[in-house]
């Protein structure tokens, strides 16, 4: 197996890191270094060989290998058997709705939100519970890095460089989460969107940070709503007014006043879209009078249908709480969900 | 001992591009592509005045739908008619 990457030999695995760190081609943290064993181990996982290409980013047309692939999951600290994840997330950054160039290089700094369904998830011990967005499982923590690594090192999406993100958020080094399926009354979010119930599958979404939101004190699931769209209002008028996809995760307890009153994903998600907007005029009491414009009550909707929230269902089994998941842009850049290939 | 580890980055794939020959102003029609950010149009307007002041004749001025994406190949064929075309890029 030949690769076309360059080689260094270098002393010892913290050689390896220096040198890494030293050149920029890590977030910031230390990295597996990618020896050829290893590199082969990971593509021998996937069944690919190096120059097979994943996917060609549309805008820069570039061409993004195996190889590259593979050495960006090693360094991120991936097993093998996580690559069908990984390539599926690749895949669907490279779809031309998702944007990549135009996400990757604005000063509006988002990161890919990566939601993972299916068998997959339990089969390389991904994390939906306890901390579900953040540090809990070896698994989301190094796939979701990968992603940042390939558009790092791949694409060359350096901050200053093509990054011009203003401030970027955390999610940049990792934003990963599977959707807890097991815990849940509903339809995964990946049937929702057209994967076939058992397939696995990944969905991504240009995305800003989580907004956590707590309501604890109803059994009404509208009233629960009224304050996941208290979130998504404030996102509007702060952030950016402009329709696109949302997501919404709603943790266990919240979850459990939905169940109780038989409401569904789909149910869910049409009252958020009647109810999560707001007029140009609101502009004027968070400071943005000047954009108002000559229509003040024109009114602006969150979502452009109601299927453009995405319901997820992942949070540890106490507290009322819930996040919403602003887009980057409204709809510049659309949500992806990609079928993960298995080996058969 | 030591290991052998892999360079994780990918070079640009260049065209080879070669630099056109320089336009003439005086008589000349130039293309003036707007990326669609904020502050284009008041710079393009200034742009508009500094080369008229060059001879330049006429301007084909185009906003890109998205600041993003790339140039849609009709907009690209009307600016094609220029002698020479300003693109804007960032912000």
């Amino acid at each position: 197996m030949d690769f076309a990457s360059a080689a260094y030999d270098v002393d010892d695995a913290f050689a390896a890191n220096e040198l890494f760190l030293d050149n920029g081609w890590t977030d910031g943290l230390p990295i597996v270094p990618p020896t050829a064993t290893l590199v082969r181990a990971f593509l021998d996982a996937a069944r690919l060989t190096p120059g097979d290409v994943v996917g060609v980013e549309p805008v820069r047309r570039r061409r993004i290998a195996a190889e590259k692939v593979a050495i960006a999951a090693v360094m991120a600290g991936c097993r093998p058997e996580y690559m069908p994840v990984v390539l599926a997330v690749v895949r669907a950054l490279c779809d031309t709705g998702y944007g990549l160039h135009g996400v990757s290089a604005s000063t509006g700094g988002s990161a890919p939100f990566i939601v993972v369904n299916g068998p997959i998830r339990n089969a390389i011990g991904m994390n939906a519970t306890h901390n579900a967005l953040a540090n809990a499982s070896r698994a989301n923590a190094t796939i979701g890095r990968t992603t940042r690594l390939i558009i790092l090192n791949v694409l060359h999406g350096v901050p200053g460089g093509l990054d011009r993100s203003t401030l970027g958020h955390p999610g940049k080094f990792t934003y990963c989460v599977a959707e807890d399926e097991d815990g849940s009354p509903w339809l995964p979010l990946s049937v929702e969107r057209g994967v076939p119930a058992g397939d696995s599958a990944v969905t991504i979404l240009a995305a800003l940070g989580p907004h956590q939101v707590l309501n604890e004190w109803t059994r009404d699931p509208r009233e629960i709503l009224d304050t996941y769209v208290g979130a998504i209002r404030g996102n509007m008028l702060t952030y950016s007014i402009w329709a696109g996809h949302y997501a919404m995760v709603i943790g266990r307890q919240n979850r459990e006043v939905f169940a109780a009153a038989g409401w569904s994903k789909k149910d869910i998600r049409e009252y958020v879209h009647e109810r999560a907007w707001v007029k140009r005029s609101d502009w004027a009491a968070v400071g943005k009078a000047a954009v108002v414009g000559k229509d003040p009550d024109r009114v602006h909707t969150a979502l452009r249908t109601p299927d453009d929230l995405l319901v997820v269902s992942a949070g540890g089994p106490a507290g009322g709480f819930g996040a919403i998941i602003p887009p980057w842009l409204g709809a510049k850049s659309l949500a992806v969900t990609m079928r993960i290939e298995e080996k058969p | 001992m030591t290991i052998r580890v892999l360079d994780p980055r990918v070079d640009p794939e260049l065209e080879p591009l070669s630099l056109a020959p320089a336009a003439v102003l005086s008589g000349a029609t130039i293309g003036l592509l707007d990326n669609a950010k904020i502050g284009t149009a008041s710079f393009y307007n200034h742009l508009e005045d500094l080369l008229r002041k060059h001879g330049v004749r006429e301007f084909i001025r185009r906003r890109k739908p998205d600041t993003s994406r790339p140039v849609p190949p009709e907009m690209l064929a009307e600016l094609a008619v220029a002698d020479a075309i300003v693109s804007g890029i960032g912000d």
